[in-house]
C-alpha cells in the first residue's frame, strides 16, 4: 500500500494536552538542556516569563503524548512504519508555550509520490481562548528498499 | 543568553559552538519516554536491522533539540520567532555532534528587526545530520 494525493487536506481528530512543568522538566533532562528557566518558575520569572516555558522543541511531546493515535492513522493513510524517516520540522511561534491546556489539530498539508514519497502534516497549537500559540510541520520520507 | 542587539551582530558571524555528547542507546530511550516517540527504529535494536538498519538511530527529534539548545544558549527563548531543519543523515550511536551557527541575514521592516541564523548539527566528519534556520526577534 502507498500513500496517494487523495489525503491532502484530511484532518486528523483534534485533541487536548495539558503541558505540565514536570514534563517539560523531564523532557529537559532528556535533551541535557540545563537553563533554570526550564526548571524553576522563580527562575522563569527573573528572566520575564510568567512560568517555566517549554523550550523549542517540546511542541513535539504534544504531538506524540497528546496524539498516540499517530501511528495508527499513519497506517490508515497507508504509511509503512518501519520504512519512514523525519525529513524536516519546523516550527512558528506566535506565543510563549506555558504549562497548561493546550488544543491541537493537525491535517495532511502535502504529498509527493513518484521515486521520493514525502507526506507534511501540518499542526496548529491552540490556547484555551483558540489563539495559536505555534504551528509545526513535521514531513516524513517514506523509505524505498 | 541575552536579547539580541540587532547593530551587534553582522552576516558571517558564528555563534559558540555546542558540543554534544556522544549518543547512546541510553540517550534515545529516555528521549523515547520524554518525547512520547516509541518508534522501535529507535529503541529496538531487533526491529531496526529487521527494517533495514544497521541498527538503531537516533531520533531526528533528539537531533533537532541539540540544535534547539545552541538557539536558547544564544537567544531567548521568548524571542525565537522560527525555527526548523531538515534531516539530512541519520545519525547513529556513538557519533558525536557539534552544533554550530552562522548569522546569515538581518533585516529591518516596519520597525521589527529580525535575525536568521544558519544551524546546523555535524558529526566529526564534518557530515551535516540537520541543518535549518533559526530567526529570532532583535531589538
Amino acid at each position: 500500500m502507498a500513500v496517494t494525493k487523495d489525503i491532502v487536506g484530511k484532518k486528523l481528530d483534534r485533541f487536548d494536552f495539558t503541558v505540565e512543568r514536570g514534563k517539560i522538566k523531564e523532557f529537559c533532562l532528556a535533551i541535557n538542556e540545563k537553563n533554570p528557566i526550564y526548571f524553576d518558575v522563580e527562575e522563569a520569572k527573573k528572566a520575564g516569563y510568567s512560568d517555566v516555558p517549554a523550550p523549542p522543541t517540546f511542541p513535539t511531546v504534544i504531538m506524540f503524548w497528546g496524539y498516540p493515535k499517530i501511528w495508527n492513522d499513519m497506517a490508515e493513510l497507508g504509511i509503512d512504519l518501519s520504512k519512514i524517516l523525519h525529513l524536516k520540522e519546523e516550527y512558528t511561534y506566535h506565543k510563549i508555550l506555558y504549562p497548561g491546556k493546550v488544543y491541537a489539530q493537525s491535517e495532511i498539508s502535502d504529498v509527493k509520490v513518484g521515486r521520493a514519497e514525502i507526506v507534511t502534516f501540518k499542526t496548529t497549537i491552540y490556547d484555551e481562548k483558540n489563539d495559536p500559540i505555534l504551528s509545526a510541520e513535521m514531513a516524513i520520507f517514506i523509505r524505498k528498499d | 543568553m541575552a536579547k539580541i542587539e540587532f547593530d551587534k551582530v553582522e552576516v558571517g558571524q558564528t555563534l559558540p559552538p555546542l558540543d554534544v555528547p556522544v549518543i547512546e542507546h541510553a540517550n534515545l530511550v529516555r528521549y523515547a519516554g520524554a518525547s512520547g516517540d516509541f518508534n522501535p527504529i529507535h529503541n529496538d535494536p531487533d526491529f531496526a536491522r529487521k527494517a533495514g538498519l544497521d541498527g538503531t538511530i537516533s531520533h531526528g527529534m533528539y537531533v533537532m533539540a541539540q540544535v534547539g539548545r545552541l538557539c536558547t544558549s544564544w537567544a531567548e527563548q521568548k524571542d525565537i520567532a522560527y525555527f526548523g531543519v531538515t534531516f539530512k543523515a541519520m545519525t547513529k550511536l556513538g557519533e558525536k555532534l557539534t552544533v554550530v551557527g552562522t548569522i546569515k541575514k538581518k533585516f529591518e521592516k516596519d520597525g521589527k528587526k529580525t535575525v536568521t541564523v544558519l544551524v546546523e548539527a555535524k558529526n566529526e566528519a564534518g557530515e551535516v545530520k540537520a541543518g535549518g534556520d533559526l530567526v529570532v526577534n532583535a531589538v
